[in-house]
């Protein structure tokens, strides 16, 4: 979806607030909302409808609230479209159901346990499919000059742009379907595209942007 | 089960608009409440990955690695190649990095990584992403005015040095190798390791030297 979270290019953001504070977590809220994503997400959720959920809050929420505040919106929103919550259970501030709804509570987890899930997280996303890659390293491919309604990782900035195939990454999982529900392999590539071709102001500059696009944004040249 | 409504969801975000308290520790705090009263969710897990990500994961991770390859051309090698494995052999692979790519700084070449559609970060070796990473100026500017965002952190990058971009689109992720500073022969891992900022190992630091 061309949203608010689209932000590749766009103009009027200000400088960097560079600082160097290395502290994780500014607020104590920050870290409960970091472990909350961690540890509570409804079976059957893709990383990529968790995305697509994020990128459809308010754009005045999205850019106007703190970043782990719309991580926090985004469980809310993941939670209740799930059934595992709903609007008048937030409003009353306690469930409204009854405790056996959902079994038995987890048990805690220790530091160490914690740990080893997140060693066990390098989740890959790239598995065998039947078809052979359709573009080669060195071939030049021309971006879709449009996305659509859904969730998409092809940016605006990049559309209808040509590039060169800079790396085939194998296939991974389409996002676009996955945000759906639908996990399907696809081929990913990495897209070199001079800056000059992406922003009128890089004319004769020899700096590159690199994106990680699938197949069925591409077509050849 | 999602039912993957986009137009619910959009709904559920105008509702909670309005109706969520403003203040972003109510919000959590509401969230963290209902998950425990509903027994999805226990706090003391919740507290040990806070624990996780203040302790034991962080940038530190990513410094050791660069380090080891400063000083290990083969362990380089193979970081290059197929950099899950290799981070793997410290104990560092985890959360979003199984598809970890590792970019190399020259004299000829820096690189820069950004996710200007969301967030992501290689977590498991540079732990919680800086602010402004995460912020739209960051993410707005980095793929387009890559030398004034860098000139803000305090690096200029000379007319004949390349500068790459990496939009982390898909669910690889970047690590940069910043160079190993001149005149460090005579260090050990342990002390190279002290000098790689975790803004060395995202791109906006670039010249590491002893402090």
């Amino acid at each position: 979806m061309d949203g608010i979270h689209d932000l590749g290019g766009k103009q009027g953001y200000g400088p960097i607030e560079v600082d160097d504070d290395d502290r994780p977590f500014h607020e104590e809220w920050e870290g409960r909302e970091w472990g909350i994503a961690q540890c509570a997400r409804t079976p059957g959720i893709t990383i990529d409808w968790w995305r697509h959920c994020r990128e459809l809050i308010m754009p005045v929420d999205y850019l106007g609230r703190p970043y782990f505040d719309s991580w926090a919106q985004t469980d809310f929103s993941t939670y209740i479209e799930a059934g595992w919550m709903t609007l008048e259970e937030i409003a009353a501030g306690k469930s409204l159901v009854a405790d056996t709804e959902y079994g038995e509570p987890p048990s805690a987890m220790t530091l160490q346990q914690v740990l080893q899930e997140d060693h066990e997280h390098a989740i890959r996303f790239d598995g065998e499919i039947e078809t052979t890659p359709v573009f080669n390293v060195g071939q030049q491919v021309v971006t879709a000059r449009h996305g659509h309604a859904g969730h998409t990782r092809l940016p605006q900035y990049a559309r209808g742009r040509s590039g060169t195939i800079q790396a085939y990454n194998g296939a991974h999982i389409f996002p676009d379907l996955s945000a759906a529900g639908t996990e399907v392999h696809q081929h990913c590539y990495n897209v070199m595209f001079a800056a000059a071709e992406l922003w009128p102001e890089a004319s004769g500059s020899k700096d590159k942007v690199y994106l990680d696009l699938w197949e069925s944004y591409l077509s050849g040249d | 089960m999602p039912d993957f409504d986009a137009k619910k969801v959009a709904e559920i975000h105008q509702h909670l608009h309005s109706h969520l308290p403003s203040e972003p520790a109510l919000r959590v705090k509401a969230l963290e409440t209902l998950l425990v009263d509903k027994g999805l969710v226990n706090p003391q897990t919740i507290d040990a990955w806070i624990e996780a990500y203040t302790e034991e994961i962080g940038p530190k991770r990513g410094a050791r690695v660069v380090a080891k390859a400063w000083t290990d051309p083969e362990f380089k090698q193979r970081l290059l190649d197929d950099a899950p494995a290799a981070i793997d052999e410290l104990g560092y692979l985890g959360k979003a990095t199984a598809h970890l790519k590792v970019v190399e700084n020259t004299d000829e070449v820096h690189n820069l990584v950004v996710c200007t559609l969301c967030s992501c970060y290689p977590f498991s070796i540079l732990g919680i992403a800086p602010a402004w990473y995460k912020a739209a100026a960051y993410r707005s500017r980095a793929v387009r005015d890559p030398r004034g965002v860098l000139a803000e952190f305090g690096v200029d990058i000379d007319d004949g040095v390349e500068v790459r971009v990496w939009d982390s689109t898909a669910e690889l992720r970047y690590l940069v190798m910043p160079q190993r500073p001149a005149g460090s022969e005579d260090m050990s891992e342990d002390e190279l390791a002290e000098l790689v900022t975790r803004n060395s190992m995202i791109g906006t630091d670039r010249d590491l030297g002893r402090e």
